[in-house]
């Protein structure tokens, strides 16, 4: 992963990789956990996320399968592939130095 | 690893859209419920929380779109839109989409067809185990081993060093080779002469094309039998009861698929033998084009011929049964092994030429020459005997080239059609490159289009190859040796099919698509419709220069084409208005071989005696006679000839000199209308117990008896040390062998005399001989009345070879007769090819200058005037495509040189003829549209837009 992302695609992948890396869910959940986590600041809009899940399952990070949710209805669960862990890492690591940086300019002055 | 996770994605993607839409739409709908039940917990009313929910959402359909926006990222989606594409476009012209398939197809199935004879004779290999560890041992020597090898049956030819070569060898060193050395696990030995017996059935004659193999053959090539079980070591024993296997083939033809076959009785020229299995279909045996019909155990050999077995008995009395299975002189077995694993060729060879030169120690003699001493060689023979590639490998490769220029002309005509059709399309284009097409994007799409037509000519093609490939095969098998072969299309055929087509396509459509894509947008937008580009524009000129040079080259191939076909049709006609020396109308001739039903010695010659008589007093034949071969029969018996009195040249052996012998009825010379020029022809006097004489031809007396008067001149043939032959008549030349050669000096002896079995070493016993009828009409009518007389004869004797001598001579044209329809066939289509491409430039060409010749006419230029201007222009590009053409026949005329008679491969007879017709033919193709150029209504024209 040469070139730069985009801040906010960016930021929506990794938060959804960061995500299933615990357990696979489906997007209801996906978006709910981010809800609830970030403590109701972070709203993930529905028009991104599904084009987000479909696109980083057609680059190989995650992948899909349908699988039973509550009341026996039928739900798609994403979950980490291999690569996708290593790259959430990478990811990670990526943002933590971002936001570090970003920290010390704003502390600076 | 992410392709494991993507593949798969890809395919469901493309193959299955159905479910990968619903699946979005569920997934979706799942998270609106989820959403909605969210709502409902709030404590939201039914209805507020569905319209909430939805609301939440945003646009469903949005979603999906964006999601399948996600999933539409590869490369087999846009190439399925574009072949979408391409079809709509190809179907909104189907005049001009067929015209393209159309010839398209006739290439790439003219390619196929031929494509498809050279898998099956020159790289298919022999339906057996592990074919690649199949080796064929061969010998080679400078010169005729004297005192080592006697005679050889079998094949027998030159290599590139002047080498004599040969893959028979004697029985004795098969024996001894087997038993030693460790390359080979297993070897296996055949007859090298098929030989045609007599197979009867419940009482019925039949003729089957015989193969004499050893008990390991079919354990070695690994074969398995269909029914029963296969020839075995313990049945090749001279103690052994006879046994036999038939091939697929013939246990269709013959037995009707009969499942009881095995273990049932027939005959093998009269000596019973019990079926013991029948082949799997697709076995045909060790060499390509050849279809045996049943298989003997080699030492049935003195059963099933037992006057070959004579052949190379030189001692006195009668031989013993095992004659050619105890001299060593007698070169007469086809060997090959099998390799052990992981033995290669390379130094398998050393170790069996150590084990042949052992074995041969003591047949070397004092006399023999160092040189001469016969050396081993081992070849691959994964592919067989190789006898049909040595034949059909170089006519083959004529072929295909003549096929891939076909298919070139047609490409040319391809790509000049989508040029013009490009150009129509050049507001198309632009309008996509300025709505931000891609270039490379846009060039797929063209690509894609010439890929598609490529391919369904192909599709096409492959039907006409089909049925080309079945002609093909009729033709090959009506030839002296029918030669059967199995073409049916393999995955290398289809392969190669596929492979052509789209080369084809995307040769035809680069240099189209990368023109046609390099437009200046704003002159093509600015034009109010599909303007056709006048000369003037400089990329409609550059386009035309394209053009014009993909004509000049049709031009000129189909040129070389039409030179090749005239040189082919030439020497058919030549060798078919040779003389042959006799009268070959009105003669029917035959063979039959009474040795078949165990007619011997004086009884044999009772049975051509009372024949002959019978025969001769049917109503309506003019004379009867026999001979062992047949006069241009494909039949050649040349004999070492010690002539006494005659010193031979330097450049000839001290020997002898080499002589075509027959040996011959009484009347024969007669009945062939050869007409004798001194002394006497043969007579029923010359028996056994008279004098021994011959006649022999004018080439024969004029090289060697030419001082002083021939007749009474003595010689013998062979053995120098046999009793002479006196010269008692001249005849006049007549063909022998075929109608290529050049005339060989000629022996005709007396075949009673050959009865006293002196000669028999070069000559052979006195078997199976031919039939020559004269008849006073047509002899075709007289075929089943001969028939007849001969069954009621010996019900147990089948004719073979029954034909006339005028067709007899017309099958040993046949690889001319080939050639001339083929490249006829081709020419012709190449011809018609060019013509087409003359037809379209010239017609897109003036209709883009319709406006120009509006012009000029109203300004006062007459019809005749526009019409030479345009005529002017084909005759230019007609004339230098000649002269390329031309060229290029003179320096490809000569790779065809051996295969022509009567006339070199420059003729000019034949290069300007061929000139002639394609400046004609093109001038016609070029003067249509020209006419309706200049038929033109001048103000129609001045409003052309």
């Amino acid at each position: 992963m040469g070139k730069p992302t985009d801040l906010v695609q960016g930021t929506l992948d990794l938060l959804i990789l960061k995500t299933i890396a615990l357990e696979p869910m489906h997007g209801w959940g996906i978006a709910l956990r981010i809800r609830q986590v970030s403590k109701e600041v972070l709203q993930v809009n529905q028009g991104a996320l599904y084009p987000a899940l479909h696109r980083l399952e057609q680059s190989g990070w995650i992948r899909a399968k349908w699988g039973e949710s509550d009341n026996n209805r039928r739900a798609k669960y994403y979950s980490l592939t291999p690569a996708g862990r290593k790259y959430l890492e990478q990811e990670e690591t990526n943002w933590k130095r971002l936001s570090t940086a970003i920290g010390l300019v704003l502390e600076t002055f | 690893m992410r392709w494991f996770y993507k593949v798969p994605l890809r395919v469901t993607s493309l193959f299955r859209k159905r479910r990968v839409e619903q699946e979005l739409s569920d997934e979706l709908r799942f998270h609106l419920e989820k959403q909605i039940e969210e709502y409902l917990a709030q404590g939201m009313s039914c209805e507020e929380a569905v319209y909430a929910g939805l609301r939440t959402i945003g646009g469903l359909e949005q979603i999906k779109e964006e999601c399948r926006d996600m999933r539409r990222v590869n490369v087999i989606e846009n190439l399925v839109q574009d072949l979408r594409y391409g079809v709509r476009m190809l179907a909104r012209s189907p005049g001009l989409t067929a015209t393209v398939v159309l010839s398209l197809a006739l290439g790439i199935g003219a390619n196929t067809a031929i494509f498809s004879l050279i898998n099956a004779v020159l790289l298919k290999t022999l339906p057996v185990q592990n074919p690649q560890e199949l080796a064929l041992l061969q010998w080679s020597s400078h010169g005729w081993p004297d005192g080592v090898i006697g005679n050889v049956a079998g094949d027998m030819g030159q290599d590139k060093a002047g080498r004599m070569t040969s893959p028979s060898f004697a029985y004795a060193l098969y024996e001894e080779i087997r038993g030693q050395g460790d390359v080979f696990s297993s070897m296996l030995a055949l007859a090298g002469n098929g030989s045609d017996v007599n197979l009867g059935y419940q009482g019925t004659p039949g003729r089957a094309d015989g193969e004499l193999v050893s008990g390991t053959f079919f354990s070695t090539l690994g074969v398995e039998p269909r029914l029963g079980r296969a020839i075995t070591t313990d049945d090749d024993r001279f103690a052994a009861s006879p046994v036999a296997v038939i091939s697929y083939g013939y246990w269709e033809r013959r037995f009707g698929r009969d499942a009881g076959v095995v273990g049932r009785k027939i005959t093998v020229n009269a000596v019973p033998f019990t079926i013991v299995g029948v082949s799997s279909p697709e076995f045909y045996g060790v060499q390509p084009g050849r279809a045996v019909d049943v298989w003997l155990p080699l030492h049935t050999q003195p059963l099933v011929e037992p006057s070959w077995s004579r052949q190379g008995w030189n001692g006195s009395g009668a031989p013993p049964v095992d004659a050619l299975f105890a001299t060593r002189g007698d070169w007469w077995v086809v060997i090959m092994g099998r390799l052990k694993p992981g033995v290669t060729f390379q130094p398998a060879r050393p170790e069996l030429e150590v084990l042949l030169q052992q074995a041969m120690a003591r047949d070397i003699k004092s006399s023999t020459k160092p040189e001469t001493i016969p050396h081993l060689d081992i070849s691959a023979a994964s592919k067989g005997l190789n006898d049909l590639r040595d034949q059909f490998s170089k006519p083959l490769f004529i072929l295909m080239a003549v096929v891939g220029l076909v298919l070139l002309i047609a490409c040319a005509n391809v790509a000049n059609m989508l040029l013009a059709r490009a150009s129509t399309r050049q507001r198309e284009i632009a309008v996509r490159l300025a709505i931000g097409a891609g270039r490379p994007r846009l060039i797929r799409q063209l690509l894609t289009e010439s890929v598609l037509l490529a391919v369904v000519g192909g599709l096409i093609g492959l039907l006409f190859a089909f049925w080309g490939t079945h002609v093909l095969m009729a033709f090959m098998s009506s030839g002296r040796d029918p030669v059967v072969l199995s073409v049916t299309p393999d995955p290398r055929v289809l392969g190669f099919t596929a492979a052509v087509s789209v080369l084809t396509g995307i040769l035809f459509g680069l240099s189209p698509a990368l023109r046609a894509t390099r437009v200046d947008l704003t002159p093509s937008l600015k034009e109010s419709g599909p303007r056709l580009p006048g000369p003037a524009q400089a990329h409609g000129g550059m386009r035309m220069g394209l053009g014009k040079t993909l004509v000049i080259v049709q031009v000129a191939l189909s040129l070389v084409l039409l030179v090749g076909a005239g040189l082919f049709v030439r020497t058919l006609t030549n060798l078919e208005e040779v003389n042959p020396g006799f009268d070959p109308h009105n003669l029917l001739l035959f063979g039959i071989d009474p040795t078949q039903d165990g007619h011997k010695g004086q009884r044999l010659v009772s049975f051509y005696q009372e024949l002959t008589r019978q025969i001769a007093a049917l109503p309506g034949v003019r004379s009867v006679s026999v001979s062992a071969n047949t006069l241009v029969g494909g039949g050649r018996n040349a004999v070492m000839t010690h002539i006494l009195g005659y010193t031979p040249k330097p450049a000839e052996n001290d020997k002898g000199v080499f002589a075509a012998i027959d040996t011959v009825g009484p009347g024969f010379l007669e009945t062939m209308h050869l007409p004798l020029v001194l002394g006497r022809g043969i007579s029923e006097g010359d028996t056994e117990a008279s004098p021994k004489v011959a006649v022999v031809n004018e080439t024969f007396a004029r090289n060697y008896l030419s001082d002083g008067n021939p007749i009474g001149r003595q010689f013998s043939p062979g053995d120098p040390k046999a009793s002479p032959i006196e010269v008692v008549g001249v005849v006049r030349d007549a063909k022998f062998f075929d109608l290529r050669e050049e005339i060989p000096p000629t022996i005709y002896l007396p075949y009673l005399q050959t009865l006293t079995g002196e000669h028999d070493a070069v000559l052979g016993a006195l078997g199976a001989m031919h039939f020559e009828v004269r008849t006073a009409s047509d002899p075709t009518a007289m075929a089943s009345a001969v028939r007849h007389i001969a069954q009621d004869m010996d019900p147990n004797l089948a004719l073979y070879d029954v034909r006339t001598q005028t067709d007899q001579i017309n099958q040993t044209l046949f690889q001319e007769r080939l050639f001339a329809r083929l490249t006829s066939f081709f020419g012709i289509l190449a011809v018609l090819l060019g013509c087409v491409g003359v037809y379209g430039l010239m017609a897109f060409a003036t209709t883009g200058r319709t406006r120009e010749i509006g012009i000029r006419m109203a300004l006062g230029a007459s019809r005749r005037e526009i019409l030479g201007l345009i005529l002017h222009e084909v005759f230019v590009l007609l004339a230098i495509g000649i002269a390329v053409g031309i060229a290029v026949a003179l320096e490809a005329s000569r790779v065809v040189s051996t295969l022509l008679y009567g006339l070199k491969p420059t003729d000019p007879a034949t290069l300007a003829v061929a000139a002639l017709l394609m400046l004609s033919v093109a001038a016609v193709a070029g003067y249509i549209p020209a006419r309706r150029a200049a038929k033109v209504d001048p103000m129609v024209a001045l409003r052309y837009e």
